[in-house]
């Protein structure tokens, strides 16, 4: 990244953390701009809470810096990093009104009631609690107690928002809905906000850098599409994108232009680049670029289809070759188990990886 | 009968006979006797009536004469002093090591739970014990505070007028203070980790957390507690019985102990039972507030 240092509003350099002989977090650094939206995304137990925890302040980190608006927090307790975080839990609190849920920080800085009740009308008006005010955690649904953490960070107006699963406790409709009012809500505040969350479809439509972590090390981070695009290894390919990418064992051919497939038909796929012939190589096949066609015609490669899954907008063919190869075609395609069918894939959508170290060979 | 076996079986007749049977223990074993002190407190009962069910109508007598007791308004004093200061020190100590308990450090919950050992004895034991450690002549209490240079002179608690409602005092306070921090513990233990640290990114310190998130968390947690100290420092007999015996002089003698002592040292039945209706009432009142503060449950 290339970025001006003065933009800088959160940075991790060299941080690890440890529980016990446990290593969380493994040589983390990342930077962040000021009014970036940052998703943290990886298998569960990856320590993306842990890293969202160290920089709030919640656990402390074995060796490394952070520093916050230019700060260096590692020593500063949470209560003075001015950072406000939404927690998966909500945790909210159950003795306290809404409106005081919402401008306890406040309370405790010494702000005067008046002026508290107005900051409490004003947010929930931006989150929609206006008639709620008086309402109790417990009297409320969990689409409202999500909507009043995120007023209780909002009311206190930090240098960070950090998110840990907020939507994950909702239903699938109110957590596409969220998903668009939190990003929303980012860009009309304007702030710096770390988001973490198992879920790659919500890290890739909210966030606008991807951080992909997997046992305690960030795997890649970048742009959405281009993780996509350009996954840096297999376990990146594999994470990024549903259905998951296919990864199929290959053979680079004699031209060092093309791949032969370990399939049964052996179909051979041209690649972008020159390789050298007869290196293995992994081939990463995306199922949405797996283009269909007459088995027979030029340049489509022959595969048999064991099975399939109709659901009215898109169709999933399943290979009977093994590994098996899955398919995203669309609805119209008329396609059953048994059928033998053509299949071309564009060069440029050709994933290889190396066998052994699972990294990208693409130059892309 | 094959429908009073099957009503049992499948209907609420099961919920019934439980019910059933709790009520009927609770009628026989504390309805009855509660209702028969009630009855004793308005009649003459001596050591020559009392075996008769039914006695002679006293009226408002018994309660008149106990009142006008020279007695009475010490007994009063003592049993108020005993009372508020037992039940304040008991939860202060208690909630002070509950919250030390609380806060995770290697062997917290073990050494905890040594605590409840001091619980578990008996008063009577817990008693004896209290006579060694205030003993005047050779009691640790006194060597501890001779040594510290605090006292010049071996204090006589037990027997001296200033002392015995304090070292029974002591006492209670050591036998009661487990008892406060484990049911406190267990309120402690039921607020989540993330209240305080949601409170923590708000900007509380550790006071404002204490304040703010832990005392109203805790509310009906220390009603509940605050409640049964004082039913359980009324009931408080075995105590007096091995320290002071009420003594010397009545400087000890608290209402429980005067009762029993009513009753079955100068047989006044009647009297006896006045003061027993009195503390029931008592206690009644609190127990009024330990529902009502049970009831109120602030959690999520
Ligand atoms: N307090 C702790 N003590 C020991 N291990 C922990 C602790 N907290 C988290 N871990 C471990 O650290 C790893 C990362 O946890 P976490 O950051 O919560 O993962 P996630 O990515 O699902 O949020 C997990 O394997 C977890 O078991
Ligand atoms: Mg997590």
């Amino acid at each position: 990244m290339n970025i001006d240092d003065s933009t800088i509003q959160i940075g991790f350099t060299d941080v690890n953390k440890f529980y016990g002989a446990y290593h969380a977090l493994n040589s983390i650094n990342l930077s962040i701009p000021k009014g970036q939206f940052v998703a943290l995304v990886g298998p569960s137990g990856c320590g993306k809470s842990t890293l969202l925890r160290t920089l709030a302040g919640l656990e402390e980190i074995s060796s490394g810096t952070i520093n916050v608006g230019g700060r260096t927090v590692n020593d500063i307790p949470p209560r003075k990093r001015d950072l406000a975080m939404v927690f998966q839990s909500y945790a909210l609190y159950p003795h306290m009104n809404v409106r005081e849920n919402l401008t306890y920080a406040l309370r405790l800085k010494g702000v005067s009631k008046e002026i508290r009740a107005n900051k409490a009308d004003e947010v929930a008006a931006i989150i929609g609690l206006e008639d709620l005010l008086d309402r109790k955690p417990r009297e409320l649904s969990g689409g409202q107690r999500q909507r009043v953490a995120m007023g209780r960070a909002i009311v206190r107006e930090p240098q960070a928002f950090l998110f840990d699963e907020p939507l994950s406790n909702l239903d699938a409709s109110l957590r596409v809905r969220m998903r668009k009012e939190i990003r929303a809500l980012h860009e009309r505040i304007g702030s710096t906000s770390v988001y973490v969350t198992h879920d790659q479809v919500e890290a890739m439509t909210m966030a606008d850098h991807v951080v992909v972590m997997r046992a305690g090390k960030i795997e890649q981070q970048g742009v959405p599409l281009d993780l996509y695009k350009n996954p840096a290894n297999c376990f990146v390919a594999g994470f990024i994108g549903s259905p998951a990418m296919n990864f199929i064992p290959g053979v680079i051919d004699e031209s060092g232009e093309s791949v032969t497939l370990d399939f049964e038909e052996s179909p051979s796929l041209p690649i972008a680049q020159s390789m050298q012939p007869g290196r293995p190589v992994v081939v990463g096949l995306r199922p949405e670029h797996v283009e269909l066609g007459d088995a027979q015609s030029c340049g489509y490669a022959a595969i048999s289809i064991s099975s399939v899954e109709e659901t009215g907008s898109t169709t999933y063919l399943f290979s009977s070759a093994t590994p098996e190869l899955v398919i995203v075609a669309d609805g119209s395609q008329q396609v059953r188990s048994g059928d033998v069918i053509g299949v071309k894939i564009a060069p440029t959508n050709v994933h290889l990886f190396d066998p052994e170290t699972e990294v990208s060979l693409s130059n892309g | 009968m094959k429908a009073c076996a099957k009503w049992i079986r499948d209907g609420i007749g099961f919920d019934a006979l439980l019910i059933a049977m709790a009520l009927t223990y609770l009628l026989a074993f504390a309805g009855l006797p509660l209702l028969y002190n009630i009855i004793i407190s308005f009649q003459v009962v001596d050591m020559f009536s009392l075996n008769q069910l039914f006695h002679e109508f006293a009226g408002w007598d018994n309660y008149i004469e106990v009142f006008h007791d020279p007695a009475a308004a010490e007994v009063l004093w003592n049993t108020t002093l005993f009372t508020i200061v037992s039940v304040f020190f008991q939860f202060t100590l208690g909630f002070a090591l509950a919250l030390f308990f609380n806060q995770k450090f290697p062997g917290a919950t073990w050494f905890r739970g040594l605590f409840l050992a001091g619980w578990v004895m008996p008063g009577l034991v817990v008693g004896v014990l209290w006579n060694w450690l205030l003993s005047g002549d050779f009691g640790v209490i006194n060597w501890t505070l001779e040594t510290l240079g605090i006292i010049g002179e071996p204090i006589f608690w037990r027997s001296d007028v200033d002392y015995s409602l304090i070292s029974v005092i002591l006492a209670n306070i050591w036998y009661g203070v487990p008892f406060n921090m484990i049911l406190l513990s267990v309120g402690l233990a039921g607020i989540p980790e993330d209240l305080y640290e949601a409170a923590a990114l708000d900007g509380a310190t550790a006071l404002q957390k204490f304040t703010t998130i832990t005392l109203p968390m805790m509310r009906s947690t220390i009603g509940a507690v605050i409640a049964l100290g004082i039913i359980f420092t009324l009931q408080q007999f075995d105590l007096f019985a091995a320290i002071t015996s009420g003594g010397p002089a009545g400087s000890s003698l608290v209402a429980q102990y005067w009762s029993w002592e009513l009753s079955f040292r100068q047989f006044e039945f009647g009297r006896g039972a006045v003061i027993a209706v009195l503390m029931i009432v008592v206690v009644l009142g609190v127990t009024v507030f330990y529902v009502r503060s049970t009831r109120q449950e602030t959690r999520l």
